[in-house]
């Protein structure tokens, strides 16, 4: 199965947390990494953030607001919430799936 | 990897980066590392990113010089490497090498304590915004640890056994953060008030069962026993004037009884409303207090739960009776403490204090011991300027007195202290003062002499 997430390669991952975390609105760096620990439990490193917010910006899922002293914040584009929302169909899917084959399973 | 270390090597690494990468995440990428807390994943991370950045061909044209570019590789197999195998390790003597993390705009603005006064939350920012908050490990007070940092809001209250923090989410409404592992706080859960009118207290009844949000018309009683579905259980009318500086300053106004059968709030100039809460769904006034003709701005309740103490904003001292929460009867009012609790200059009146004669000179925070034979209250003055995160230095005066059962007070005795803070927070011991710095999140323990 190919998607728009190919060639993100490891930063799928982080990629999908981050247009998680700004699909209820802008935030900057550090309100991402800890709107993510709260949400998933995952500790984004700084590395590991700016990384993906790189790559996401390039390819125009999210973009930069402007700046409030050294913060910048970031807000999901029309294109991140259509490629979030496909994401999110897949996973549902995903899910489905595994939730009927497990219980299959069991039922075995 | 001593935090210490890995920030340092953080900021280094920062600086590795190419150019142009620099000049568009750089200032972004410090702003970051100045409110995390660096570790040896986060060397890891920048390390890597580091390296791959300048294998990106967006950033090539901007190479990296042969020493940094070796540095970068050797710093990612030092650390990357061995992170692999020990990082449970490494992330277990990090914990117990943390310090006190004392950077952050805005200053703390909430307090609160928890589990036999073993931990403590902070807040930095005002009420209502985004607020940093804290969780400290206090088991040792001169050595506390910092547990985590969440985006949770004002904490005004974390319940008894430390499990939950409740904040102020943006827009005032209440939130409750799930905190049983303080190392990775997860909000639980947003309650929906209705309007964006402001909140100015919420105290966890002692089992935890209940928490209580006072806003100026109205307070609300929840079932918190399931943190992620709280219940509304009784929305209760009130009236509480707004005046600058007025309650909404004050998350010190509402108090349940030790046995959880009492609630009390301030409702206005000079009142307390005592609410029969003993079945929070039909909760009940029962009896309205009447002091001075001034607002009352902090109330606790003696462990027995027999005696609510109170202090105004011009520093009368009032002590009720509530053997008959019905029949209440005031037992005790010192005036004149304001005579006692000067500005850091010495000075009884100043000239830049707030002029409205509604404004509260002062912040006060009151507490028994847990004996309940001292009452303890402090007043903290600011210097000259009226904007507290201006202020270069506040001075907390202490003030005990010894009470009988029947709620009268003796023998007084006066601490002074030189701090810097906005508002000061009695400990559960009743004596341990917590100071929150008007300008970082730094927040300071210590004990009158």
């Amino acid at each position: 199965m190919h998607g728009k997430f190919d060639g993100l390669g490891r930063f799928a991952d982080p990629s999908l947390l981050l247009l998680t975390s700004l699909a209820d609105g802008p935030k900057h760096g550090y309100a991402i990494m800890t709107d993510i620990a709260a949400f998933s439990g995952v500790q984004m490193e700084p590395g590991t953030l700016y990384g993906a917010l790189a790559r996401l910006e390039r390819r125009g899922w999210v973009r930069p607001l402007g700046t409030a002293g050294r913060r910048r914040p970031y807000e999901i584009t029309a294109a991140g919430q259509e490629i979030l929302a496909e994401q999110v169909t897949t996973m549902q899917r995903i899910v489905r799936v595994a939730r009927l084959r497990t219980a299959t399973a069991w039922g075995a | 990897m001593e935090p210490g270390l890995a920030g340092r090597l953080s900021r280094v690494l920062a600086g590795w980066h190419p150019r142009r990468w620099r000049d568009r995440y750089g200032e972004e990428l410090l702003d970051v590392l100045d409110q995390h807390q660096a570790s040896a994943r986060t060397v890891a991370s920048l390390a890597a990113s580091v390296l791959s950045t300048h294998a990106d061909p967006a950033y090539r044209a901007d190479r990296l010089s042969p020493a940094r570019l070796r540095g970068a590789v050797l710093v990612s197999a030092a650390v990357a490497g061995p992170i692999v195998l020990v990082l449970g390790l490494l992330l277990g003597m990090a914990a117990r090498l943390d310090r006190p993390h004392l950077s952050g705009a805005g200053g703390v603005n909430g307090v609160a304590f928890a589990h036999g006064q073993r931990l403590l939350v902070s807040a930095v920012g005002g009420p209502g915004e985004d607020n940093m908050d804290t969780l400290w490990d206090i088991t040792d007070p001169a050595r506390p640890r910092q547990l985590s940092a969440f985006w949770g809001g004002n904490p005004t209250a974390l319940s008894p056994d430390g499990r939950v923090v409740a904040t102020v989410a943006p827009g005032f409404q209440p939130a409750l953060w799930n905190v049983a592992n303080p190392r990775r706080p997860a909000r639980a859960a947003v309650m929906q008030t209705g309007d964006g009118t402001a909140m100015w207290g919420e105290a966890f009844s002692p089992g935890g069962r209940i928490l209580a949000a006072a806003y100026t018309d109205r307070i609300f009683l929840w079932d918190v026993a399931s943190t992620a579905r709280p219940r509304l259980l009784r929305t209760l009318a009130v009236s509480v004037p707004q005046v600058d500086n007025g309650p909404s300053a004050s998350p010190y106004g509402i108090a349940f009884s030790p046995d959880g059968r009492i609630l009390a709030s301030v409702t206005g100039t000079g009142h307390v409303s005592v609410w029969n809460v003993t079945d929070p769904a039909r909760a009940a006034r029962v009896a309205t207090l009447t002091g001075p003709r001034d607002f009352i701005q902090s109330i606790a309740f003696s462990p027995r739960g027999n005696l609510l103490a109170g202090v105004t904003y011009h520093g009368h001292v009032l002590v009720f009776s509530l053997a008959g929460p019905a029949r209440p009867a005031l037992t005790a009012t010192i005036s004149g403490i304001l005579a006692d609790a000067r500005y850091p200059d010495g000075r009884l009146h100043h000239p830049d204090a707030p002029p409205c004669p509604l404004c509260s000179p002062a912040s006060y925070a009151v507490a028994f011991t847990p004996d309940g034979r001292t009452l303890t209250v402090v007043v903290d003055r600011q210097e000259a300027d009226v904007i507290p995160t201006y202020s270069n230095v506040s001075r907390d005066t202490v003030f005990t007195w010894n009470v009988t059962s029947s709620g009268a007070l003796s023998g007084r005795t006066i601490a002074v202290s030189d701090v810097k803070d906005i508002q000061p927070t009695l400990a559960p011991d009743g004596r341990t003062v917590a100071s929150g710095s008007p300008n970082s999140n730094a927040v300071y323990l210590w004990m009158p002499r």
